[in-house]
């Protein structure tokens, strides 16, 4: 082929590996997420918490600075420890929902509004490639949010402090890395296999929100009825934020009888994950098969 | 880093020498056994046999025949529940990663991203097929002007025309150089200039020589505009595999009656002298001649017969004959068995 001649020819040329195709799923959808002026928005707005963190750190760790800014008040508060990394994930993580939640329908919901999966999955691609694909561009999104900035911030803690205080504190650092990634890749697969069943956007948006919000509701109304504490577990605010503390080893504040025990926290989340990937499975196909 | 992938090493050794037609070839394009596909629990593929070695090889079939299940089955899209089914001698279920590599699939409905420009999804569709990012931009282009898009390949594919999209699919499918291009419907909805202009296009890849085509089509006027070979499916099964030319060939002396009187019975008594007849509802017939048989042997067996011959018409045999052929000889099939059935 040529632009001018209009003749057809053969390719000839070299080809890139197998493997290397579900980059290709991964740089496309990030180009689609990204092209978006709210996505930007977003992202930026999710930013402003670490900056008000690294504020607060260099504070924490630099008397004058402390004295000038915070004009003799008390700064007792500003002791950065495990409690001021939790709310720091706890505030990362929720913006990832947020993020999540206009992000994934975007990677997938244009494929599906136009019947776009029979030419997709005719190439090379396996269902699973597709999925990895749409998977590994929403999980590097959301990492820019959640492990990265907490990770650095840590970092900053240990750079800024007089004491050795980041060996002394590397429950924290594996807290905020293995607490964010868990979180991450719930909200992963979560927004996909929500997104793949709605071909409109803001309708997938809006699931993606209540999927994690009404089962609260849920819980607590089985939890008040039955008197039971398991209703917690459809509670996803309040179970992340336990595994988290226990992740990072900041102290339990709530009543005993409220505490749900982590084994059984992680089966929830497994059956949660096992759910969603028993929900793409059934929607990305590239033809769907009438029974009867 | 570029490597060759393994299906490039395994076609290569199977282009054509120079001087070597494609039907020659030792591997064929596709080779079924007994390939049977199940879906929603009923048989769609029942037991196809055959081998197809044609440049161009239409399918054909009643809606319902199985001729997307067949195209479905042969990119791995379906399981088979029996039997194979081969491309370039690699195993569809098995090599469906090689398969695809080798292929460009233009599906039959509607199927692109819409938010995309024309460039941008082709390119994307390149990428998907291995083609490294500069070229595959530079093969966009040059499909998309191919096809005729060229002047319309910035704007985003959810604005074009509907002859405009079957036209990008056919891009997206021609982008990579694929060695086999399976076309399902191609001229689906499209307006007689538009359809014109996708024919000849087809026409112009098929003399080019190095892509071979499968094209599904229920128009008999598109396969036989356009391929030399046909396959030619009814209820799932294969009613006929000829080669259209040399079936034109074979069948110079055809001859197409209106008769007022039992046709049967004279199709009956033509039969016996050697000819290949087909009856059809008011009192038409077609008869393929031996040579030994005149026309006045026709006469004489239908004054006979006390048939009236109202209209005698000698043309050449059309794709649209072999089909009607094919419906007809399944049809005396299945009664003959729904007969055995009866007298067991």
């Amino acid at each position: 082929m040529s632009v001018y001649k209009h003749n057809y020819r053969a390719y000839t040329g070299r080809l890139t590996p197998l493997w290397t195709r579900v980059l290709v799923l991964a740089r496309y959808g990030l180009a689609e997420v990204w092209s978006s002026k709210i996505t930007i928005g977003l992202f930026t707005l999710s930013f402003l918490p670490t900056i008000v963190f690294i504020i607060l750190i260099y504070l924490a760790n630099n008397p004058i600075a402390r004295a000038l800014i915070l004009h003799g008040n008390d700064a007792r508060d500003l002791s950065i420890n495990a409690m001021f990394f939790l709310v720091v994930l706890e505030i990362q993580c929720w913006a990832a929902l947020a993020i999540t939640a206009w992000i994934a329908p975007r990677l997938i919901t244009f494929d599906l509004a136009d019947n776009a999966l029979p030419i997709l999955l005719s190439h090379p691609i396996s269902r699973f490639g597709y999925v990895l694909g749409k998977f590994a561009a929403l999980f590097g999104s959301l990492s820019l949010v959640t492990w990265v900035p907490c990770l650095l911030l840590f970092v900053y803690q240990g750079y800024s402090s007089a004491q050795p205080w980041a060996a002394a504190n590397l429950q924290i650092a594996s807290g905020l890395l293995f607490g964010s990634i868990l979180w991450i890749l719930m909200l992963s697969i979560l927004g996909l296999a929500l997104s793949s069943w709605v071909k409109w956007r803001a309708v997938a948006t809006g699931i993606i929100v209540a999927a994690v919000f009404v089962p609260s509701g849920v819980g607590g109304i089985i939890t008040g009825v039955l008197r039971t504490k398991w209703g917690f577990l459809l509670n996803m605010p309040f179970v992340m934020t336990q595994l988290w503390r226990r992740m990072l080893g900041a102290p339990e504040l709530m009543w005993r009888d409220e505490t749900i025990p982590t084994a059984a926290i992680v089966i929830m989340l497994l059956l949660v994950c096992l759910l969603c990937a028993a929900m793409l499975n059934a929607r990305i196909r590239a033809r769907e098969v009438v029974r009867g | 880093m570029g490597i060759n992938h393994p299906i490039d090493e395994t076609l290569h050794h199977k282009d054509p020498p120079a001087g070597t037609t494609v039907s020659s070839l030792a591997t064929p394009v596709i080779d079924l056994d007994r390939l049977e596909v199940r879906l929603g629990g009923r048989t769609v593929l029942d037991g196809l046999t055959g081998e197809l070695r044609g440049n161009a090889i239409g399918l054909l079939g009643p809606n319902g025949a199985g001729k997307s299940t067949l195209i479905n089955t042969l990119l791995g899209f379906h399981l088979p529940s029996r039997g194979t089914a081969k491309v370039f001698g690699m195993d569809a279920v098995r090599d469906r990663a090689r398969i695809r590599q080798a292929i460009g699939y233009m599906p039959e409905n509607d199927s692109f991203i819409g938010n995309m420009s024309g460039v941008h999804f082709v390119r994307y569709m390149a990428e998907l097929s291995g083609l490294p990012s500069n070229e595959a931009l530079e093969r966009a282009h040059e499909a998309l002007f191919y096809v005729g898009l060229g002047e319309v390949r910035y704007r985003k594919v959810s604005t074009y025309s509907l002859g405009m999209k079957q036209l990008i699919k056919l891009a997206q499918a021609l982008a990579h150089g694929p060695h086999l291009l399976i076309l399902d419907e191609p001229t689906n909805g499209l307006d007689p200039m538009a359809r014109q202009r996708m024919i000849q296009t087809i026409q112009e890849i098929r003399k080019e020589g190095s892509i071979r085509m499968l094209i599904s089509s229920h128009l008999l006027l598109d396969i036989d505009e356009t391929c030399d070979e046909a396959l030619i499916l009814k209820n799932g099964r294969i009613a006929a595999l000829c080669n259209i030319e040399e079936e034109r060939r074979s069948h110079r002396n055809f001859i197409e009656l209106e008769t007022i009187g039992a046709a049967d019975s004279l199709a009956e008594k033509m039969r016996e002298l050697g000819c290949e007849c087909a009856c059809f509802p008011g009192g038409r017939v077609k008869i393929v001649m031996p040579d030994q048989i005149e026309a006045r042997d026709l006469y004489t067996v239908a004054a006979g017969q006390g048939v009236q011959i109202r209209r005698l018409h000698q043309r050449r045999d059309s794709l649209e004959d072999i089909f009607l052929r094919a419906m007809d000889n399944d049809r005396d099939s299945e009664t003959k068995r729904e007969e055995q059935l009866v007298g067991l």
